[in-house]
């Protein structure tokens, strides 16, 4: 039992880094700041975390395979304005509606993949020009106006409770679940790893390259895509730029949660704690009242201090 | 040089414009393409603001590169470029005059990048993070110093870099030479050699450290310069200015065939795919083209000019 425990910590030792992390914050945070430590408020901080672990989920898979995805945010967009063009009048629950973005954000993640596995561009280039075409073509067909959405199932996602937890939280729990289930307990999630730890003794071992990196991308896009509806029901209406926000701390959340850039390895379970402990520094910033001037200059230079706790990048 | 060493330069030279077949041929074309549409860029003072146009990205686009080549990234640039500027219209009416502000122009630039090269040459950071949080300290720093638009530039600095004057092109000629220059040098030498092979370069005694840093430094203050010479073109500073210049700085190395995992890549690809940029912005303002089409464009671009050398190689690898 202790062998299994000691593996556990040496595998994660990274991912517990910023779990212990999280638990300090919130227990001094508590302490210091009243309010902060009472159940909603918390909840609320996780509920916040939850839009970022969402992407964070296709971003760390992108991320262990070698990869990087540079569209999240322009298919969190493209849901958000999707999803309240395509309502149609016979679909009362709002289901349909769902599932046609959610295969929209799927299908961008699929060219993404064809790219990248298949013609073999380099993921940064593949989904950083995705990223700006989906850009354009977004101001060209939303323009400058916030769109606002009326669906039966999204509204309930923001306002059910299971035994106080809210429904966004589940939500992310449950994909969290299947995720690491899928890194750590499947065969194809630990080709993943060996197609980020060497690309070239993955493929000459057999490894199906191309069709881990298409399935990659798809899940990337297909989170980003739930992501979306999930940040659209907390606000009630999408507009361009709604998802711009969620590069940056989905990428944050990978490597504070001790993920290597670099890929092959690291773990989602880390990612759940990056996620909770970016937004927990926002709260804590917001708390202090600073100006948006200060509130950026804090947040970078929380990632720059915490950058020597998340593990550094060994090779010369 | 010798007769046999010239044209073994000339040769190794040659041979780097390999797969930038594609991204030249593109260029050349949206360069007929605009002369056509507007016959008087020929006249020096049409061309001087061509160039005035470009020059920023292509500053940007030369600061990433530099940092690409050593297998780094640099996602800071944007809120280094608008740092500068807010830095250079407010120290210019001070005491310290245009000359005092554009030394510390420069020296704040050099800082930056050595604090960026000292995480990431020294501490061993992966560049992608630590230059992530750095853009949201340096965004923050300008947003303090100036929250919304204002302070000011002397007029003859304005004049001089952003008149009538081909003083952007000039400043353009002289990057390329020191560059040149540069790359004649051990640490030149080093640059690419630690991004192509960083294990091997330190076996073959390359101070992996000092080049990787001196690049971090020589980018940091290009775009402090970059930074500088918006404020002139637009007489005043600008917090947020610089914000879409990260990912144009990215695009138009990228377009030139600069490779993300170092050592890969020109110089001039960079300058040619920034120069691409700039061009086709301009052809799809005579097209009446709404702006934002350019988006699209240059997305399409960069696939197409990074897809096709690799579909070609793998159609005559018959596979």
């Amino acid at each position: 039992m202790t062998a299994v425990l000691q593996r556990f910590v040496i595998a994660y030792s990274r991912s517990l880094v910023a779990y212990g992390i999280v638990a300090v914050l919130w227990i001094v945070a508590s302490l210091l700041i009243t309010g902060f430590g009472v159940y909603p408020h918390l909840r609320y901080i996780v509920e916040l975390a939850a839009v970022i672990g969402l992407v964070g989920v296709g971003q760390t898979i992108a991320v262990i395979g070698g990869g990087i995805d540079l569209s999240v945010s322009a298919v969190i967009t493209v849901t958000a304005l999707v999803l309240p063009m395509v309502s149609f009048e016979s679909d009362s629950s709002g289901l349909g509606a769902i599932a046609l973005s959610l295969l929209v954000a799927a299908a961008i993640g699929a060219v993404n993949g064809l790219g990248i596995g298949y013609l073999g561009l380099p993921p940064l280039i593949m989904t950083l020009a995705m990223a700006t075409i989906l850009q354009g073509l977004l101001v060209l067909i939303a323009g400058g106006s916030a769109i606002s959405v009326s669906n039966a199932t999204l509204e309930s996602l923001g306002s059910t409770h299971v035994l106080t937890i809210s429904a966004s939280i589940l939500l992310w729990l449950v994909v969290a679940a299947i995720c690491l289930f899928w890194l750590h307990g499947t065969r194809s999630g630990a080709l993943i790893f060996a197609i980020g730890t060497n690309p070239m003794v993955s493929k000459l071992s057999g490894v199906p390259i191309r069709r881990l990196t298409l399935a990659t991308y798809i899940i990337s896009g297909l989170c980003a895509g739930l992501a979306g509806l999930l940040l659209l029901s907390m606000n009630g209406q999408g507009y361009v730029g709604i998802g711009d926000p969620y590069l940056l701390s989905s990428i944050a959340a990978v490597v504070l949660g001790g993920t290597s850039i670099l890929g092959g390895r690291g773990s989602y379970l880390g990612t759940i704690a990056g996620a909770v402990l970016l937004v927990t520094m926002t709260a804590l910033i917001t708390v202090i009242n600073a100006s948006e001037g200060w509130r950026s200059l804090i947040l970078g230079c929380l990632i720059l201090g915490m950058l020597p706790l998340s593990g550094r990048d060994q090779s010369r | 040089m010798g007769g046999k060493g010239a044209r073994l330069y000339w040769r190794v030279q040659w041979r780097r414009n390999d797969g930038l077949g594609a991204l030249f041929l593109v260029l050349v074309l949206f360069a007929i393409l605009y002369a056509i549409l507007f016959p008087g860029i020929f006249a020096i003072g049409a061309a001087s603001k061509f160039v005035q146009g470009w020059f920023p990205t292509a500053m940007v686009a030369a600061a990433q590169t530099i940092v690409m080549l050593t297998g780094g990234i640099d996602l800071s640039v944007g809120p280094m470029v608008s740092l500068g500027s807010v830095v250079a219209a407010s120290t210019m009416e001070g005491p310290l005059g245009i000359f005092g502000g554009v030394l510390a122009m420069l020296a704040l630039g050099g800082g930056v990048g050595a604090i960026v090269g000292a995480f990431v040459a020294i501490g061993r950071y992966p560049a992608i993070i630590v230059t992530l949080a750095l853009s949201f300290v340096l965004r923050g720093v300008a947003l303090l110093i100036m929250p919304r638009p204002g302070g000011f530039v002397p007029r003859s600095l304005s004049d001089f870099l952003a008149g009538v004057h081909p003083t952007a092109a000039v400043l353009l000629v002289l990057l390329v030479i020191v560059w040149k220059l540069y790359q004649a040098t051990p640490l030149g030498v080093g640059l690419i050699a630690v991004g192509d092979n960083a294990e091997g370069a330190y076996r073959s005694g390359v101070n992996v450290t000092t080049a990787r840093m001196c690049a971090y430094i020589a980018s940091g203050i290009l775009q402090g310069f970059t930074g500088l010479y918006m404020a002139a073109k637009t007489g005043s500073g600008d917090p947020l200015i610089g914000e879409p210049m990260t990912l144009a700085a990215i695009s138009a190395a990228v377009l030139g065939g600069v490779g993300f995992l170092g050592g890969q890549g020109t110089m001039r690809g960079a300058l040619a795919g920034s120069l691409l940029m700039s061009i086709m912005i301009s052809v799809m303002f005579f097209l009446h083209l709404p702006l934002v089409a350019q988006y699209i464009m240059q997305g399409l671009i960069i696939v197409v000019t990074v897809a096709l050398p690799l579909i070609r190689a793998s159609m005559r690898r018959g596979t």
